[in-house]
């Protein structure tokens, strides 16, 4: 199959690209652009693992072909501790055991992250409903959830 | 050894950094030059014959290196002979790749080998393969009947494995017996889903004959044994390296036949082989589990006391034998008395070959033996109009009843099933849950409360594997090396995939040499670098595993304290000890600083030997293995309160507590995550999971969108109460865990459900309880009360 030229930007840097319109993004960014911190896991878009933003939308990459990408700004895991120094919430997942064998977590940080941007409530069962779309067979659950509420009570703390 | 510094704290996990910034480094994360991609054909048939396979299309298409079949790589591999000497199981063999027939949907029957994964993809449509469809089996029953068409042609029947056994006098007993109560019970086919799926990268150096495979798998040495025989390579010529992996439970311990075929097409075609399935496939064809079933007979008095048992177990293993096939099924009999004094005792194990993926350990494989046994004992009190608490007191064994030798001879001690039981209910308001159920009956909700009793067994050592006829060993080994500048190095044969071992085996390793556990670091997952140890299975990591690098430590501490003895012009070191990264020593009752650092001592082991006391050589290392008894227990008592929705079958859990003694506990938090998600496994179990095949053996629910498991939404909070007391035959005083959470979950469900269907006069029997499954149930007594 023939490739096609693409500008891809990730994490606000541009890169040029070819690649098979058929190639998803998931693949594009670990294979081509070495960004392995995006996770694969199901690659039919129900686990979770592959979340990255779109405009800052978290998405789920293996639903993407990178081609539909042009002109949409890509941010992966790799961008939130960039100065490596956890985020709140990447802290609030180390400090409550949100994690054990880390292979989902990327993807439940970029979809914890976007959300506590936003205006994070402090209800559990919002917060379950918020991860009820990324799979994680080691944990429980229990202490990711209490993770997202520290983060999310720090978070308004600081706002108020 | 609690209150021994580091031991027991809840330090945070050194892995952490790497997995929340998205440097982990799995399997798919190594980047190897030139690789190239496998990807399988699989046949979409049950049972069918091969004909014809043509590879011609398939061979010339873009990318293709080399496409082949059973007729290449069995030439290039050894099969897989699994006949431990175990009366009542047949011996079989498995090819690497099938020739005659394959025996189930997904089995795969060409490996397609190209320079990207989309190719070899591409290429794998191509691959033209004639089936002749052979009728199949698709359930314990149909393999049984009479005339079933034959799983394994070298085999007399499906039935691949029977065992029975008889302790005491049952017959007696079931005579003498007030009432005989009867109990069924059954888990279907379940996988374990890892998020991560399988995979190999293998490296094959033709100038050095040397291959180097990157696996995930929970067992790195023994991994390395079997895949260096079945190339038929030295152990010296392969190295196994085991990156971050991404899930276990038990399905990343064989070598699967994917994986062996990759390392075989790397040798020869010398260019490294990569393969990374697909979910479809994980789902399809990696590993399956559970598909139990089972009938209990109690013997029983009026007042409750269990005179005797008898079980009968059937397992469908599927259609290979990745594991002895009784492997799974012996150990729910062998511990089905769980926390009962109960001599007198039966059963009759069958294991059936079926056309569907084969069976595996998988996180608790013997979790029926709790919802079996906890189960029947609330039968026996609905049955005989008593509470069930009361029916476990009357039966359960107390302290003063221990150390107490089963009726299969597992020597239980240093259990606390009656305080766990006991400490849970109290927890729980057991006594007012009669009235809250009436309060909320007129409210028009059904609330159910089951408890569930754990004895888990775990840690099972040599003894336990020679006894069950089983190849190998339960011992584990380890090394702790202190280098020039103080820095310590430690190994251990296990393999992490999710359990915090390079931080919980820095505290017992910085214990036992009285430093921090930030200057220990843990090397896993290479061959060439760790002991040969028997890796993590069946809860045994921090027991086996700890206990090793526990007395490696000790003995590393012990010639550190002869040297410092000698640099203090002491004639023993008998007052010394290793504190705070230095030498103390005891003055007048008191300990007391000296000028001795514990780096200063390890440079004069290395570079100054000349002050070593005679006869300790340079250097300051260790290198110890451990066998621990034939079988550790630890226990627990799960209670959960549920409400049941009669109109749509959903149980939504209210409560949920676990009482648990796992003895010494190397890091709380962790320990507390490792009881969270084996529960959480057990409840996806009891609730949710089921693979859905139908009589023709064709897989009806094979994506994760079908295939429902938990998600944060359907897990509750877990109340947990530590109750730990150490463990006097382990070193480190440990007991092992992390398997039974999944036993404690599928009997507390259990009988929570059922605690609530008896308003309704029917019994659940069949796990998962799914909405479809309970409305079954409750259709016919809803349509009477709707008459009446």
């Amino acid at each position: 199959m023939s490739k096609v030229p693409i500008r891809l930007s990730v994490n606000g840097e541009a890169h040029d690209l070819l690649v098979e319109p058929r190639k998803l993004l998931s693949d594009t960014l670990r294979e081509d652009l070495h960004l392995t911190g995006t996770h694969i896991g199901c690659e039919h878009g129900v686990c979770g693992a592959c979340t990255v933003w779109v405009d800052g939308r978290p998405a789920r990459a293996c639903l993407l072909f990178a081609v539909q990408i042009e002109g949409h700004e890509v941010t992966t895991i790799e961008a939130i501790a960039a100065e490596g120094r956890l985020s709140p919430f990447q802290q609030a997942m180390h400090e409550e055991h949100g994690l054990q064998c880390g292979f989902c977590t990327p993807g439940i940080v970029m979809t914890c992250e976007a959300w506590l941007r936003e205006e994070p409530t402090i209800e559990e069962t919002e917060i379950r409903e918020l991860l009820s779309g990324n799979l994680c067979r080691c944990t429980g659950y229990q202490n990711i959830v209490r993770a997202v509420l520290k983060a999310a009570r720090r978070a308004r703390g600081n706002a108020a | 050894m609690n209150g021994e510094g580091p031991i027991g704290k809840r330090l945070l996990r050194k892995e952490d950094f790497r997995f929340l910034t998205g440097s982990g480094r799995y399997l798919d994360d190594i980047e190897a030059p030139r690789a190239l991609h496998a990807a399988f054909v699989r046949s979409p048939y049950a049972h069918a014959r091969l004909r014809h396979i043509d590879l011609t299309r398939a061979r010339g298409a873009p990318g293709v290196v080399t496409v082949v079949g059973g007729a290449e790589v069995n030439q290039w591999t050894a099969p897989l002979r699994m006949a431990p000497p175990i009366e009542g199981l047949h011996p079989v063999e498995v090819a690497t790749l099938p020739t005659d027939k394959v025996r189930f949907q997904g089995d795969p029957v060409v490996c397609v080998v190209a320079t990207d994964r989309y190719l070899a993809e591409d290429a794998a449509e191509l691959v033209d393969i004639e089936y002749e469809p052979l009728p199949a089996v698709a359930s314990f029953d149909a393999a049984l009947a009479p005339g079933a068409p034959l799983v394994d042609d070298a085999l007399p029947s499906n039935l691949v494995s029977h065992q029975t056994f008889t302790a005491g006098d049952p017959a007696r007993r079931f005579a003498q017996a007030d009432r005989v109560i009867e109990a069924v019970f059954g888990q279907r086919r379940q996988t374990h889903l890892p998020i991560e799926t399988r995979g190999a990268l293998a490296i094959w150096d033709e100038g050095r004959q040397h291959l180097t495979y990157h696996n995930p798998n929970q067992v790195p040495h023994p991994l390395r044994s079997t895949l260096a025989a079945r190339l038929r390579l030295s152990e010296s010529q392969v190295t196994v390296i085991v990156p971050d992996i991404g899930g276990g439970f038990g399905q990343k311990i064989a070598l699967y036949r994917e994986e062996l075929t990759v390392a075989a097409l790397a040798r020869h075609l010398k260019r490294p082989v990569r393969w990374r399935e697909d979910r479809l496939e994980n789902l399809l064809a990696s590993s399956h589990a559970r598909e139990d079933a089972a009938r209990l007979r109690a013997a029983v008095t009026n007042t409750g006391t269990v005179l005797a048992l008898d079980l009968a177990l059937m397992e469908d293993f599927g259609a290979y034998c990745f594991y002895p096939a009784n492997y799974l099924a012996r150990v729910v009999a062998m511990i089905l008395t769980g926390a009962y004094n109960i001599r007198d005792y039966s059963f009759d194990v069958q294991v059936a070959l079926t056309n569907k993926c084969g069976n595996g350990p998988m996180r608790a494989p013997m979790a029926i033996t709790s919802w079996i046994i906890e189960g029947t004992i609330d039968k026996i009190a609905r049955e005989l109009d008593l509470d069930p608490v009361e029916v476990r007191r009357r039966n359960m064994l107390r302290a003063s009843d221990l150390p107490y030798v089963t009726a299969t001879e597992q020597r239980l001690e240093d259990i606390t099933p009656y305080e766990t039981m006991e400490r849970a209910i109290e927890e729980v308001d057991y006594a007012g849950f009669k009235r809250r159920q009436a309060a909320a009956r007129q409210e028009g909700r059904h609330l159910g409360l089951g408890l569930c009793v754990v004895v888990e067994s775990t840690t099972y050592g040599s003894a336990f594997y020679k006894a069950a006829g089983i190849p190998g060993s339960g011992h584990e080994a380890a090394w702790v090396k202190v280098e020039p500048s103080g820095a310590v190095n430690a190994s251990v044969g296990l393999m992490a995939s999710g359990q915090g071992y390079e931080t919980a085996f820095a505290q017992v390793v910085a214990a036992g040499l009285g430093i921090d556990p930030a200057q220990v670091r843990l090397h896993i997952g290479n061959t060439d670098v760790a002991p040969y140890g028997m890796g993590s299975r069946g809860a045994r990591g921090g027991t086996a595993g700890g206990s090793a690098l526990h007395l490696a430590a000790r003995d590393v501490a012990d010639k550190v304290l002869k040297i410092a003895a000698q640099l203090l012009n002491l004639n023993t070191p008998d007052q010394l000890r290793l504190a705070g990264g230095a030498v103390e020593r005891l003055v007048g009752g008191a300990w007391e600083p000296t000028e001795l650092t514990f780096g200063a001592i390890a440079r004069t082991a290395y570079l100054d030997p000349l002050r070593l006391p005679a006869g300790l050589e340079p250097g300051l290392e260790a290198h110890r293995a451990y066998d621990p008894p034939p079988m550790t227990f630890s226990n627990a008592t799960h209670v959960c309160e549920v409400e049941l929705a009669p109109a749509t079958g959903v149980v939504h859990i209210l409560r949920y507590v676990i009482a648990e003694d796992c003895g010494t506990v190397l890091n709380e938090m962790i320990v507390e995550g490792q009881q969270h998600g084996a529960t959480a496994l057990g409840i996806g179990g009891a609730l949710y999971e089921a693979l859905d095949y139908d009589a023709d053996g064709q897989l009806r629910n094979g994506t994760l969108a079908d295939y429902l498991v938990p998600t944060a939404c359907e897990i509750p909070n877990f109340e947990i109460i530590a109750m730990h007391t150490p463990n006097r035959r382990n070193p480190t005083g440990s007991k092992g865990m992390a398997e039974g959470g999944v036993m404690g979950a599928i009997g507390a469900i259990g009988n929570a459900v059922n605690n609530a269907l008896a308003a309704f006069g029917v019994e659940a029997t069949q796990q998962p309880f799914s909405p479809e499954y309970l409305r079954t149930l409750l259709r016919g007594p809803l349509l009477s009360l709707s008459r009446i």
